[in-house]
């Protein structure tokens, strides 16, 4: 029905046509005719627009008031070029990093996976409560009896990690990690491949060809993403093996392997300690839901079963604990780790808007009481509230809007740096990409805070309130604005309480959020601290580490132990080289590596209710002490000769101050207890040589546990080289490489690092964290200065005839210098305590969601508090100056 | 624009222009200039609707569905645009007639009160 504009016009010419020819027939002449009818019709484009408008949606309207306002309020935001600015960088700095940080807490905690049906795939987890032992896995054995005792779960799929030492498909042999799974374990997971096919059915059991597929990852970094790996011969170690597919991209669980491999390949998983014996446990298992199966039905069942295997195989589960049985979604599994970390970031972020808003708040507020006198002289002219309200909300739409375009630029290399941060707790962080919720998060932040800021100014009262509706009213009353209001067209400012009142909450409400990132950042700090320089009690510069593992796992033997022994007679005659030795842990790098078991002495009884200690067990090899510098207190260090004959071994003080109160551990001896020490062999008694000094290679600062050291030469196994030098350590690499390649070209030598290297690698999370949120905290640092000043300087400008008054009557400048100073510190005063309280309520708070919340210690408490308030008496430093440098005359005579 | 359109319409009663037109096209359909003069005429030259108003009200019953257009030629063999009352038209003039009536009965007995002892 709507004319176009054509039938406008041509209707417009009918009605003059016809009003012509009317005046011709009734006699007039046709020139005279033709402008007579046109004087009658009149403005013909403003009818013409005017009928347009009849036809135009009432949004079109509003549309058009909108851009006139926004055009507005771009001209008046130009002419306040410093304040606009402030406002938009840091809105886009608070709106930045939640889009950032949501991003990635969507990409990792809230997609799905890529995995067919992934809410109907599980991971079960058998524990100990009580133990350290929150993740025991499960044996071959325990994974036979749950398959046959399911139902809820209709298949199993099974995954334990090796490594293999890989030769044939890159240049050089390298140790590569890798899954070894069953032939149900692809179909579990419901993955698929992108080249070749995945293992099955067929690939199970000890009959079956070895297979391999690669890993996305490995496949297409290492290997290029060449198609012609397909069908390739390899070996894997001792066994060789075809590969036969590529896995598509996916989240590698429990751990990030590069090959996944068949059981036939691994000649360990065919071995009887595999296959048979209950408590060794290295298997992770996941199951699929059978179909109406919910995953509290597999749980409760699962429950059952658990309980069942402990009451038929006690002597599999330690007595101090009860063993438990956990199925979660595979999904909220990977992500727990990164939940806690990424909820904190996400909090963090949430905090940093906060006080930008506030701040921002701030700079509008301070800006609106200067128009004062412009509004009033627009509602004087008939501007109605809802039009004034208007153009505030116009003013902080651009603000918001630039602050958020600005945000979201911001944000994108942030989301890269983020995820790379994340990715050391979820392994799903490193597949977060810059997608549309950046832009999404950016937006509804901006139009918060633009709808929050445009509230914040009160508006001029009207005499005639007739026009104002009732929520106007309700705002009104809300913002605190009672009464006409004292504003004047004169060209000087007057503050009213109630807009001071509501500066200064602004001010404490940012140094209160800003106290609270400043702590928690200067814990992290005050940890790391710590950690980086505690004394370890370890030679950290001139020893050199090595990873030289032996050629597949669960290799041992005499001539695995010949081979180290070798090594370290030919590294020690090189120049330079003070004492070599080998051994099975890395200080810190291998923590958690090496078992703990209970250990039996001769001629000594635990104490009523007490059971045998648990110690820790190490392998070392002759002069590991002497190299790491570990003082020898009694007896003697092992010797080229121990491990053959007489079983010897070495404790550490702590296990004999437990076991031998009396100082006499020499000549003593223990043996360890539990079905793995029966299968190497270690029940038999072990005479105790020597005593050596705790060193914890575990924990940076120093917690002493009991320690049981045995010798490379009886347990088969080393893996770990230790090269103490005179000079240069670095400079020794290439040198140690090419000799222990002549002893076994196949032989990797991997991750060279001195002790020093050793713990700065493992302290880099902890260094991100620090890192991360100290970047936070300065932030929210600067934010709050910024605010603080702003609102002393504003008070000061406001309160210049005050002072001029003040220093008239007699005041001396420095005591108005104090007030102003002192004005700043309350605020930072009331702030930091607001803080210390709001913090301390929210982390009770949220103890009850998240575990392991650690309040920080007095110090950096302290430390924050004393930064913030330095800050603060700095951002008052300045206005106070000004303040006592007020000139009398000037100020008396400025209104 | 309804602040600008009301100021124009001065000449006119608030509200009455869309009741006169409805009421010339009970006649039959006309066009623009046609329903113009009809008012014109009808009101011996009293009231004088300015095109400006005209129109915009035409395109806004149209809009409502209480008028139909078409194309027609004119007496002057000029292509016009005819306008028609529709029956919902018909329903609104009965209600703007009455409303009206009672408003010029109000008015009247406000601006001429009948004498208390009037019997």
């Amino acid at each position: 029905m709507r004319p176009h504009d054509e039938e406008l016009d041509e209707e417009i010419r009918g009605h003059l046509a016809i009003s012509i020819k009317e005046r011709i027939e009734r006699g007039e002449d046709p020139a005279s005719a033709r402008l007579a009818a046109l004087k009658e019709f009149g403005n013909v484009t403003l009818t013409r627009d005017s009928i347009r408008r009849v036809w135009r949606h009432r949004w079109f309207d509003a549309a058009e008031a909108l851009g006139r306002d926004l055009r507005f309020a771009l001209r008046s935001l130009l002419r306040a070029k410093g304040l606009a600015a402030t406002v938009v960088v840091t809105l886009a700095l608070g709106i930045g990093a939640n889009a950032a940080i949501f991003s990635v807490v969507r990409g990792v905690l809230l997609r799905p996976l890529v995995n067919r049906d992934e809410d109907r795939l599980v991971y079960i987890r058998q524990s100990q409560r009580g133990t350290a032992a929150d993740n025991m896995t499960f044996s071959v054995p325990e994974v036979n009896d749950i398959r046959s005792r399911v139902t809820a779960i209709s298949a199993l799929g099974e995954f334990s990690t090796v490594d293999f030492n890989l030769v044939g498909l890159l240049d050089e042999p390298r140790i590569v990690k890798a899954g070894v799974v069953n032939g149900s374990f692809f179909d579990v997971m419901g993955l698929r491949p992108v080249l070749g096919r995945l293992l099955n059915a067929h690939d199970d059991g000890p009959k079956a060809a070895p297979a391999l597929v690669l890993t996305y990852r490995f496949w297409a970094e290492s290997l290029k993403g060449d198609p012609q790996v397909i069908g390739k011969i390899v070996r894997l170690g001792p066994t060789t093996a075809t590969l036969v597919g590529v896995l598509e991209p996916s989240v590698p669980y429990p751990t990030d392997t590069e090959i996944i491999a068949n059981v036939v390949s691994s000649p360990h998983h065919l071995g009887a300690t595999m296959v048979t014996n209950r408590t060794h446990r290295m298997t992770e298992l996941f199951g699929r839901l059978a179909p109406n199966a919910s995953i509290d039905e597999a749980r409760a069942e699962l429950t059952a079963v658990e309980a069942g295997l402990v009451r038929q195989h006690p002597e599999a589960f330690s007595k101090r604990a009860t063993t438990q049985v956990t199925v979660t979604r595979l999904r909220d599994q990977i992500a727990s780790p990164a939940r806690t970390i990424l909820w904190v970031l996400l909090a963090a972020a949430g905090v940093i808007f906060i006080i930008a808003c506030s701040n921002v708040a701030n700079l509008i507020l301070a800006r609106s009481v200067r128009r004062e006198g412009e509004l009033a002289v627009r509602a004087a002219l008939g501007a109605g509230h809802g039009a004034l309200r208007r153009t505030l909300l116009a003013e902080s739409i651009v603000l918001c809007g630039a602050g958020a375009l600005l945000g979201v630029v911001l944000a994108r290399p942030l989301v890269g740096a983020v995820a790379r941060y994340a990715a050391r707790y979820s392994i799903r962080a490193l597949d977060v990409t810059v997608d549309s919720t950046v832009l999404w998060v950016g937006a509804g932040l901006a139009i918060a805070a633009a709808v929050l800021l445009a509230y914040v100014p009160r508006l001029p009262s009207q005499q005639a309130s007739s026009s104002a509706t009732s929520w106007l009213r309700w705002t009104r009353r809300r913002l605190g604005a009672g009464g006409p209001a004292g504003f004047g067209l004169a060209s000087g400012i007057r503050i009213t309480p109630g807009t001071n009142r509501r500066l200064r909450i602004f001010a404490t409400t940012q140094i209160a959020f800003s106290f609270v990132l400043l702590a928690g950042a200067s814990m992290l700090v005050a940890t790391l601290v710590r950690l980086q320089t505690a004394n370890t009690g370890l030679n950290m510069r001139q020893v050199r580490v090595f990873d030289v593992p032996p050629t597949a796992t669960g290799v041992f033997g005499p001539k695995v132990a010949e081979f180290y022994s070798e090594a370290s007679r030919r590294l020690a005659t090189l120049p330079g080289v003070e004492a070599v030795a080998v051994g099975s842990t890395v200080p810190w790098r291998d923590a958690g590596t090496m078992p703990r078991a209970q250990v039996a002495v001769e001629g000594y009884t635990p104490a009523n209710g007490e059971e045998n200690p648990y110690a820790a067990m190490r392998i070392v090899g002759p002069r590991f002490f002497a190299v790491l510098g570990v003082p020898l207190l009694q007896g003697r260090d092992f010797t080229d000769d121990d491990g053959v004959g007489e079983a010897v071994v070495i404790v550490n003080q702590s296990f004999a101050q437990r076991v031998f109160p009396n100082g006499d551990a020499i000549n003593r001896k223990l043996w360890w207890t539990g079905s793995l020490a029966k299968l190497f062999g270690l029940d038999k008694p072990h005479r105790i040589v020597g005593v050596v000094a705790d060193m914890d290679d575990e924990h940076f600062v120093r917690t002493p546990a009991p320690m049981v050291y045995q010798t490379v030469r009886r347990m088969g196994f080393a893996g770990r080289l230790f090269v103490r030098t005179a000079g240069d350590p670095y400079a020794l690499v290439p040198v140690v490489t090419r000799v222990i390649r002549e002893i076994a070209p196949d032989q990797p030598v991997e991750r060279a690092a001195t002790l020093e290297d050793v713990r700065m690698q493992v302290l880099s999370p902890e260094r991100l964290n620090a890192f991360v949120f100290s970047t936070f905290a300065g932030i929210a640092l600067l934010i709050a200065v910024v605010g603080v000043a702003g609102v002393l300087a504003f008070s000061v400008s406001a309160r210049t005839r005050e002072f001029g008054v003040r220093l008239a009557v007699g005041s001396a400048p420095r005591h108005l210098l104090a007030r102003v100073l002192s004005e700043g510190v309350v605020i930072a005063a009331i702030g930091i305590a607001a803080g210390a309280a709001g913090g301390f309520a929210l982390a009770r708070i949220a103890a009850r969601f998240i575990e392991n919340i650690q309040l920080p210690g007095a110090l950096p408490v302290m430390g924050a508090a004393a930064v913030l308030f330095g800050a603060a008496a700095v951002a008052s430093l300045m206005p106070a100056a000004r303040a006592s440098r007020v000139d009398v005359l000037q100020a008396l005579r400025s209104e | 624009m309804a602040k600008h359109a009301d100021q124009e319409r001065l000449e006119l009663l608030q509200g009455t222009l869309d009741m006169l037109i409805l009421r010339t096209l009970l006649w039959g359909p006309q066009h623009g200039h046609g329903i113009g003069q009809a008012i014109r005429v009808q009101s011996d030259d009293l009231l004088k609707v300015e095109t400006g108003s005209l129109y915009p009200a035409l395109h806004r019953l149209v809009k409502r569905g209480w008028l139909k257009w078409e194309w027609d030629l004119s007496e002057a063999n000029q292509r016009a645009k005819y306008y028609r009352l529709t029956p919902a038209g018909k329903v609104q003039l009965l209600r703007e007639q009455d409303r009206w009536s009672q408003l010029v009965d109000a008015i009247g007995r406000v601006m001429n009160p009948a004498p208390a002892n009037k019997e």
